[in-house]
């Protein structure tokens, strides 16, 4: 058995395991353990990730219908697996105390909880080793499946909305299926190495409508736009773990499918080559635009969800933007980016989703406006979310700005301008939103029945602190995900990042990560200095306060999270026209129409008459002929 | 250059940049004062002011948030000083360059911002809203400036932008050789120094609204500090980008005090903006001199 | 080989003694029927073992064609009538009042079925299509009410025109060519039927048999006959006799009418099934009706595999009409309970969450997921269909795409209905043990298919390339006969 062989086997007996193990309080421990062991056999692996081999093959291959199926890992397998593997095991750890007990207490089942958790893995497991098209498409369509089990496991809302992600899904796996059948013509297998063969002899034409068909259904998983419109409810409704899980890692299995069969196999140069009838735009400025556009459109819908779920879900979908747009770019600092911004934003996206779902442990909601000035009662909750939301919002001294960093930095060499607004105004429109998030929760004024809430249970906090150890840590020292983010370029044959342990070194304008935070840390330690050379400050009361010349008091509330940037709402509010939303409606009644007049056509009381028409035109046309 | 070296010019640097941040701040009393025909404060008043602001009797915390916001307010800016290389001190130009620094400048906000949130007063709360609007409404026109610049001069290095402008003399500054950004950078400089007609959201004016309203004695005293940064960093970048920076200190320091200069002269001439109206302006004009501005640079 | 004429002869003639016994013993009635097709199961099996790659031709009662009746079995033949047997025997109709003449009926369709399949000339196949046709509307008019009734009428007439029109496309063949025996038809064909009497023979008989085959735009009486039939009989005529069709258009196509326009035919009035099927159950809101209307979409998929010229055409046909054999009929038995609106079946996993998994699983494969057998099917289609040189072939390829996305929607509709609390209604009762076992029986095949898909794959394989020899079918019918 190769390494790989192992890590799947025992991701498969994990399912086994949780599912044999039962509605238990210590499912979830023992799958946190079982995921940790997955995490060790990762390890045992870890020569990808650092490039000294460049693939693990499994011994397991089959041949069906005269296609072969295999599966291998190799640099960048590993490296999406090394974030699904710890996503998997923060969240079951979170879900394994006191979260758990609630969630039973109130009639979930924590076996279909866990068991979903764990096929999520494996399916994403199998999907990373995927070793040719066919595998690839088995693997995503278990992929989708296993995250369909786990959204459905939440509110009625979240599966009505798992149910809009299975119609989205299943056009996109068509689409993908297309695709494949289309590549399989023109290279005659399924295997990675004969299609990438086969695409300098392919017509522009059938490029086009390979690559549009991929990302269409790739992008469905990312939530790219106009196939955006399942995800944010969907992930945010989802048992507060099982959200943190899929907001870390789960949409980013539809960037690696892209990654591999627009960057590996199609190659980034052959979509610039693509032109569209009007010059100058190629198939990856339209790639690029959508990814832009979606990470514009939804931070700037997150910044008006009055629910801390929603929000962060909505920033989760925008934020796969930036790892698009990386990849896309190509060069060993933009798709560097893109890639350290998958793990980036997994570390800061989980914690904030665990933040939020610690906030609702304690209080019982996660809506905004009925939140306020937690800082006080549960201030570790509050330093977690504090580096999540600096880390999301892509400020040093947090893991996003480096990825972000690499991104404009690309950006500029390449001279795309446009684009550069676009991502910067994506990282302005989430400052202003997670600020939001922050004040709404943690700030301001604490409400009178949450005087009593007190910190999450030490089973959340420790998670927590360590993904916010992480953010942290791997902004500081950016080259310890460099590392494995280089091996991930050269398996799918990018321009490898030339990086140390503090970020990039460059005669152009270089980024060392190491000095920037020291000098911020010291910065704040003269702040400190400075500020503590004052005289004795006096702590207040919260109500022992003034505005508007009144005193406040516990009734005048004033959290609130409609309209919480009325200047910024007064421009653009008539912006938000839905119309995406009002497409899809478009759609639905098309097809409504479509189906009823189907029906009608079969509800008819004379079917004879249908027999002696097919007859007649049947005959007519063989005489015309 | 040796650590010991690099280790006393992070020292200098931000010490500098204070005592010359004291100067612009006098330096826009001054102006004040004789726009509006007085004779103005005496030259030490800002220490003074310090004095006396860390001096005051009263000082309200509204917990440990508060002060950690101020902490973050002047610590993002002393740290923003070393990435600003002047005259003889590069600091940490090459391991940070204009992006690090733009964004770095975004901590000092973030920082107020929550300290201020901490104080559970609703004017103050809004006072951050509009403050963010209008970061979201400057900063725009500001980064496709930085944008152009670095793709200009084909680095981030602040160091070597200066090197590439002094090499051609005059002619090569980035105010001649991109006007249209410089304009740009200009209106948006307006806009990132909270001045009039865009300080709605500083709102100086007014006691009871606007982020101020909580800050009491050394919380202000801190602001303070800030303000001097904030004056001297947007001088010393500007300069740095379309100046062609300073060789010596006596060239130095009356460019970027004239940089500083003008946005204050027209401050006082100006009123206010509501919040949408700063938007409205700020994604209008400079954006338009910006993007213009870039399509020649780029072509 | 002689036991092949039992396949047919057997229930036939327990179907006639089957009154007489249950005068003796109601008891052994009752189990005769069962056990005859437990036997001829049994029968089919190890004729199949023998059979090996060969075929065999049976003449009855020792006359040569074109006189005698000639049964011809090579694994496709002896694949449909095994699954007649099995399929009639799985679906055995359940016990009411009506028991008797059920059983009968069915017994009879067991035999007629396995006739069809076996048969080869076209006139005994016109005869047991005939029969097949009979024995179906008395099965159908068993439940007594208004509903069924005006169902069965409508069956009834649409058939018989159905039944007439291949009669006379039968006998534009027989007045060109002067014999209705496959094999010499086969080898007449080219210089006989290769014009445009041949076409409209065929067009004649496409639509003919089409109106069981559920062709487009002859199938309008399926809703209605699934939605009021006992759900055992659904399930029979959707699972098995409409194959039995198919069969025989399949048949005619690789032997006789070896022309592009009629595979062109059957490609577009397919392609207008699958349309008109997934739409229409889009908006269903009957259980029955709605796996009617998509097995409709389904049969309309065969429709567009089979008019791939070539083995790989009747490869990928075969694979997408055995997968709906299985599905389709376990469908119909989940459908036993769960008939009537779809609104009730709000929380039906409560009450049945055996049935709710088995109609995921079901769901699954109909639509295609792997590694359920529905995929490999889907993609056998869909790779031949692109890799033709015709673009309506890819037509045909994005039609079934777009189709399996609807029916992905709406059979996921139900299906999370299921696992959705309501608490205004109650949710439906649960299945009884007979029709789940037999469901899960089915569900436990298709996984088992899942997993054994290499072999499996090749020994369809196997049938289909041996489907295709028509070389193979002419020389074992009439060995002296080749050139």
């Amino acid at each position: 058995m190769t390494p790989l062989d192992q890590l799947l086997a025992l991701s498969a007996l994990t399912v086994v395991a949780v599912w044999l193990i039962g509605n238990r309080q210590v499912t979830g421990w023992n799958a946190t353990i079982l995921y940790a062991a997955q995490g060790v056999l990762l390890m045992m692996m870890s020569d990808l990730g650092y490039g000294e081999v460049q693939s693990i093959a499994s011994s397991l291959t089959f041949k069906v219908l005269g296609h072969g199926l295999h599966w291998r890992f190799d640099g960048l397998s590993w490296f999406f697996a090394l974030i699904t593997i710890g996503a998997a095991f923060l969240a079951s750890w979170f879900a394994s105390g006191e979260w758990g007990q609630r969630y039973r207490a109130a009639g979930g089942s924590l076996r279909l909880f866990h068991v979903a958790l764990a096929l999520n893995v494996f399916s994403m497991l199998v999907l990373l080793a995927s070793g040719d098209l066919l595998s690839l498409f088995i693997g995503w369509e278990l992929v989708s499946w296993a995250s369909f089990l786990i959204m459905a496991l939440g509110s009625a809302t979240a599966t009505r909305y798992a149910m809009r992600y299975v119609t989205y899904a299943f056009a996109g796996a068509m689409a993908v299926l297309m695709a494949l059948v289309m590549v399989y013509t023109r290279s005659g297998s399924f295997e990675f190495q004969d299609f990438r063969d086969a695409v300098p002899a392919m017509s522009s034409g059938s490029l086009w409508m390979i690559v549009i068909l991929f990302v269409a259904g790739f992008g469905v998983k990312m939530a790219l736009i106009p196939f955006h419109l399942w995800q944010a409810k969907a992930y945010a409704e989802t048992p507060g773990p099982g959200a943190a899980f899929l907001g870390a890692i789960s949409s980013r299995m539809g960037l690696f499918a892209l990654v591999v069969v627009l960057v590996q196999l199609v190659g980034v140069e052959r979509l610039a080559d693509l032109q569209l009838v009007f010059p100058f735009f190629s198939a990856r400025d339209l790639l690029s635009w959508l990814a832009v556009l979606t990470l514009i459109f939804a931070t700037f819908t997150a910044l008006r969800q009055h629910d801390a779920r929603r929000l962060l879900a909505w920033h989760g979908i925008g934020q796969g933007g930036y790892m698009l747009l990386g990849v896309l770019i190509a060069d060993d600092l933009g798709s560097a980016g893109g890639l350290m911004h998958v793990f980036n934003h997994a570390t800061y996206q989980a914690v904030l989703f665990m933040t939020v779902t610690a906030v609702i442990h304690r209080t019982g909601t996660s809506d905004l406006n009925k939140l306020g000035g937690l800082v006080t009662r549960m201030p570790l909750s509050f330093v977690a979310m504090l580096i999540g939301i600096i880390g999301l919002a892509g400020l040093p001294p947090m893991n996003g700005f480096v990825s972000k960093w690499l991104l404009y930095r690309a950006l500029i060499i390449d001279g795309s301008p446009l684009l550069f607004l676009g991502s910067v105004v994506g990282t302005l429109g989430t400052i202003l939103s997670v600020y939001k998030l922050i004040h709404n929760t943690f700030l301001g004024q604490l409400r009178l029945e949450h005087v009593e809430v007190e910190e999450a249970p030490s089973s959340m906090i420790w998670p927590m602190m360590i993904l916010s150890t992480i953010v942290f840590v791997t902004g500081y020292f950016p080259g310890l995900v460099l590392d494995w983010v280089a091996s991930a370029q050269a398996a799918v044959g990018l321009p490898v990042l030339a990086h140390n342990l503090g970020g990039v070194p460059s005669h152009k304008g270089g980024l060392d990560m190491i000095w920037v935070v020291s000098v911020l840390l010291a910065g704040f330690g003269i702040g400190a200095l400075v500020f503590f050379s004052g005289g004795r400050s006096k702590r207040v009361h919260q109500l022992d306060n003034y505005a508007g010349g009144h005193f406040l008091t516990a009734e005048t509330r004033y959290q609130y999270s409609d309209n919480f940037y009325p200047g910024l709402m007064h421009l653009i509010g008539p912006w938000y026209r839905k119309s995406f939303r009002w497409l899809e409606r478009g759609f639905v009644s098309t097809v409504d129409t479509l189906s009823q007049a189907m029906q009608g056509f079969y509800r008819v009381v004379h079917p004879s008459f249908y027999l002696l028409v097919a007859v007649v035109s049947a005959l007519t046309w063989v005489v015309a002929r | 250059m040796s650590p010991g070296e690099l280790i006393i010019e992070l020292f200098l640097m931000p010490l500098v940049a204070f005592v010359v941040g004291l100067g612009m701040v006098l330096m826009y009393r001054r102006i004040g004062a004789r726009i509006q025909r007085r004779v103005g404060p005496p030259f030490f008043q800002p220490i003074y002011d310090i004095i006396k602001l860390y001096g005051k009797h009263t000082q309200i915390s509204h917990g440990l948030i508060h002060e950690i916001g101020i902490i973050m307010a002047v610590g993002g800016y002393v740290a923003a000083e070393t990435l600003l290389p002047v005259p003889g001190m590069s600091g940490l130009a090459d391991k940070g360059g204009v992006v690090t620094l733009a964004y770095v400048m975004m901590i000092p906000s973030l920082g107020l911002a929550l300290g201020v949130g901490q104080c559970a007063n609703p004017n103050g709360s809004i006072g951050i809203s509009r403050a963010l609007t209008a970061m979201l409404a400057y900063d725009i026109p500001f980064i496709l400036v930085i944008f152009g610049a670095a793709y200009v001069y084909g680095t981030t290095n602040l160091a070597d932008i200066i090197a590439i402008q002094q090499q051609q003399g005059p002619g090569g500054w980035g105010i001649v050789q991109m006007p249209l950004l410089a304009l740009a950078a200009l209106l948006s400089l307006q806009g990132i120094m909270g001045k009039q007609p865009f300080e709605i959201y500083i709102a100086p004016a007014e006691i009871a609204t606007g982020p101020m309203v909580e800050m009491s004695g050394k919380f202000m005293g801190g602001l303070f500090v800030m303000q001097c940064f904030q004056l001297y960093t947007v001088g010393v970048l500007y300069t740095t980008l379309f100046l062609g920076g300073g060789e010596y200190w006596l060239t130095f320091l009356p460019k970027i005090f004239s940089v500083v200069a003008i946005p204050m002269m027209i401050a006082f001439v100006f009123p206010r903006y509501r919040t949408e109206d700063v938007i409205r302006l700020l994604w209008k004009w400079p954006v338009l001199i910006a993007l213009t501005g870039l399509a020649v640079v780029l072509r | 080989m002689n036991q092949l004429a039992l396949l047919v002869a057997l229930p036939l003639i327990t179907a006639f003694l089957l009154p007489v016994v249950n005068r003796v013993s109601t008891l052994a009635a009752r189990w005769l029927g069962p056990l005859v097709l437990l036997v001829t199961s049994a029968i089919g099996i190890s004729l199949w073992s023998q059979l090996g790659d060969s075929a065999v031709a049976v003449e009855l009662g020792g006359f040569r064609p074109p006189l005698g009746i000639t049964l011809y079995a090579d694994r496709l033949a002896l694949l449909f009538a095994l699954a007649t047997s099995i399929g009639t025997l799985l679906l055995w109709p359940s016990r009411g009042e009506e028991w008797l003449r059920q059983s009968t009926l069915a017994l009879i369709l067991a035999a007629s079925g396995s006739g069809l399949a076996l048969s080869g000339d076209l006139f005994n196949i016109y005869v047991f299509y005939e029969l097949v046709a009979v024995v179906s509307y008395g099965l159908i008019a068993a439940r007594s009410s208004a509903g069924s009734f005006a169902a069965t009428v409508r069956y009834l007439i649409v058939s018989s025109f159905g039944a007439a029109l291949a009669l006379t496309g039968i006998a534009l063949v027989y007045q060109a060519t002067g014999t209705l025996n496959l094999a010499q038809l086969s080898q007449l064909a080219p210089t006989h039927l290769n014009n445009l009497q041949g076409l409209a023979a065929f067009v004649l008989m496409l639509i003919g048999f089409g109106v069981k085959a559920e062709l487009f735009p002859v199938n309008t009486w399926v809703p209605e006959v699934y939605a009021t039939a006992p759900t055992r009989v659904s399930g029979l005529l959707a699972g098995v006799v409409s194959k039995l069709a198919l069969l025989i258009i399949v048949r005619l196509l690789v032997l006789v009418f070896n022309q592009p326009e009629a595979l062109t035919v059957m490609l577009v009035l397919g392609m207008l099934g699958v349309v008109t099927g997934e739409l229409a159950a889009w908006r269903a809101r009957d259980f029955n009706r709605m796996i009617a209307y998509s097995s409709i979409g389904q049969l309309g998929i065969m429709f567009i595999a089979f008019s791939i010229p070539g083995q790989a055409g009747v490869f990928a046909g075969l694979a997408v009409a055995l997968h709906h054999l299985v599905v389709k009929p376990a469908m119909f038995l989940l459908a036993g309970r769960w008939q009537g609106s779809l609104d009730r079946l709000a929380g039906a996993a409560r009450t049945s969450p055996l049935g709710a998994v088995l109609f995921i699983l079901l769901a699954l494969s109909l639509i295609g997921v792997p590694p359920l057998p529905g995929f490999w099917a889907k993609l056998l289609v869909m790779v031949n269909l692109m890799a033709q040189e015709n673009t309506l072939y890819s037509v045909g390829a994005w039609v079934i795409m777009g189709g399996a996305a609807l029916e992905a929607n709406y059979l996921f509709r139900v299906a999370s209905s299921f696992y959705h609390r309501s608490e205004q209604q109650t949710p439906p009762v649960a299945h009884r043990t007979r029709d789940l076992a037999t469901a899960s029986l089915l569900g436990a095949g298709l996984v088992a298919g899942a997993v054994l898909i290499m072999p499996l794959a090749d020994e369809i394989e196997g049938v289909a390339s041996q489907a295709a020899n028509r070389d193979q079918y002419v020389q074992t019918v009439n060995p002296e006969a080749l050139p």
